[in-house]
């Protein structure tokens, strides 16, 4: 059988993070050629998927990788920008250093890595960004002040993307998700998080599953089965859009206990 | 006087969220007309008009566009109010619910603008305005409240439609409330198996910390009915104390 992105190339940031790791699996599945570029690489990833060690804050990576790829490759077909970091602050509890770190990762390492991607792109027949938003770009959730801008920059990012490189054929979109059992997931978990509200792992692992509409939150391969189809030539006329993958838990309004 | 000078038709004038539309207008020194599907209430404000009618039914709506012509000439402010809510999934609602709901959440808006539409905003009497209350159930679902949730959707839909249709003569727009406490709300807290824990865990979930009074989304909607409001049209503007603005996680569970 063929796969469903047979003969592509993929460049995955994060591709090491929960969400990355499943996108890079799900993507090779299907035949695609994946590289899984994060800080600290993947130590075994699966056959299809070569792991590097990539900042999304540097410039001089981002030119060095599509240097590579342009000559292994000599074109880029899908690239998922996942790479992304959580800080648990209001913004009074925010430094500006933490501030700017967070913007260097979530914000300008989509910019850096897709501007110096386009070249490659612009050779692909059929290219496709993935950005990473959340449905935190929509609306706050309590002491997540900087992360919930970074996330609203990508939505709008995203949208600018696709009406700049539309006419060159390539397509750009962002997967915001809601909750996804990833170690992101894990550490807000196990961290004070935004209220010290107390309880066990499990207390709020149940409660969380509970706000939700389909009773579950998210598995990584539940994003990549959106991402996958994102990259496909099916999504050929899906672009410029922020896809909410959330279980539900959005298109409810405040659930009150009554 | 903000108002001096605008003919006023607000429906569902008789309670709640319509009342206090109905005086923010009249003491800013609006002509106002009303209407309801029962009798006058004895506490209307003497100089407001009151016309008993089912805004479902257009031979009503037409007989209140006239009496408004006759009682202050044209209307050049729209206001629909007038709305019901039935607590059911779709699997649960009868065709009579259907009746009711739609008849008078969308029909009934429906009926009241194609009524006073025409004319409105003409040079002579300056511009028009039509303000529609939808809700932020119309953005997001309320559970069990199906034909209520589409209903306020509709609106935000009508709203965008006659903004474009209807420009430059007239501006419309919509007002979304979150919750507003009147006997609708108290009804729904009613409902709940400890009310009081219901009412303060509500309570957490707006930034504000206090429900919404009818008072406030009359002032948004006199402000969008103002010539302050002169470039705004094709809107709905979520009136909701912040409580859509985070997400729909418990208060306290982290």
């Amino acid at each position: 059988m063929t796969g469903r992105l047979e003969g592509k190339t993929a460049f995955v940031t994060g591709g090491a993070g929960g969400i990355g790791r499943a996108i890079c699996t799900r993507f090779a599945s299907e035949g695609a050629r994946v590289v899984a570029a994060d800080l600290a690489p993947w130590d075994d990833p699966p056959e299809g998927v070569r792991a590097v060690s990539y900042d999304v804050t540097s410039e001089d990576a981002a030119r060095d990788a599509m240097e590579r790829i342009a000559t292994h490759w000599g074109q880029l077909d899908v690239l998922v920008n996942a790479a992304g970091i959580e800080i648990e602050h209001s913004i009074e509890e925010t430094t500006l250093e933490a501030w700017n770190r967070i913007f260097a990762i979530n914000v300008t390492g989509t910019f850096l890595t897709s501007k110096h991607a386009l070249p490659l792109l612009r050779k692909s027949s059929a290219a496709s960004v993935i950005n990473f938003g959340s449905y935190d770009g929509f609306i706050a959730d309590p002491g997540l002040a900087a992360y919930c801008a970074t996330k609203g920059a990508v939505h709008a990012l995203t949208r600018a993307m696709a009406c700049d490189h539309g006419p060159e054929g390539i397509r750009v979109n962002a997967i915001c998700p809601g909750y996804v059992d990833t170690p992101m997931l894990q550490s807000f978990f196990e961290g004070d998080g935004s209220g010290g509200g107390g309880g066990t792992i499990e207390s709020l692992q149940k409660a969380v599953r509970d706000v939700h509409p389909t009773r579950t939150y998210g598995k990584p391969e539940d994003v990549a089965n959106l991402a996958l189809w994102l990259a496909s030539d099916e999504a050929r006329y899906a672009s410029g859009q922020l896809w909410v993958l959330d279980g539900g838990l959005t298109a409810q309004v405040q659930q009150m206990r009554l | 006087m903000r108002c001096a000078g605008q003919n006023v038709v607000v429906t569902g004038g008789s309670r709640g969220i319509g009342r206090a539309i109905v005086d923010a207008f009249a003491a800013e020194g609006a002509r106002v007309m009303t209407c309801g599907r029962g009798a006058r209430p004895d506490d209307l404000t003497e100089t407001v008009g009151w016309v008993q009618a089912d805004m479902a039914n257009p031979a009503d709506v037409e007989r209140l566009r006239a009496e408004t012509e006759v009682a202050f000439g044209p209307a050049s402010v729209l206001v629909n109010n007038a709305g019901v809510q039935v607590e059911k999934s779709v699997t649960d609602s009868s065709d009579a619910d259907w009746d009711l709901v739609i008849g008078a959440n969308c029909r009934g808006v429906f009926n009241a603008c194609r009524a006073f539409l025409p004319g409105m905003g003409e040079e002579s009497m300056g511009g028009g305005a039509i303000v529609n209350i939808g809700s932020i159930s119309g953005n997001a679902a309320d559970p069990g409240m199906a034909l209520y949730n589409a209903s306020k959707a509709f609106v935000h839909g009508l709203t965008r439609s006659i903004a474009v249709d209807h420009g430059p003569a007239v501006r419309c727009n919509a007002v979304s409330p979150g919750w507003i406490m009147t006997g609708m709300a108290d009804a729904a807290f009613a409902l709940a198996g400890d009310p009081d824990a219901a009412k303060a865990d509500a309570l957490a979930r707006h930034p504000v910390r206090r429900f919404g009074a009818p008072q406030d989304i009359a002032k948004a909607v006199l402000w969008l009915a103002s010539d302050d409001a002169a470039f705004v049209t094709g809107q709905c503007f979520t009136v909701d104390g912040g409580l859509t603005a985070a997400t729909p996680l418990q208060p306290g569970l982290f």
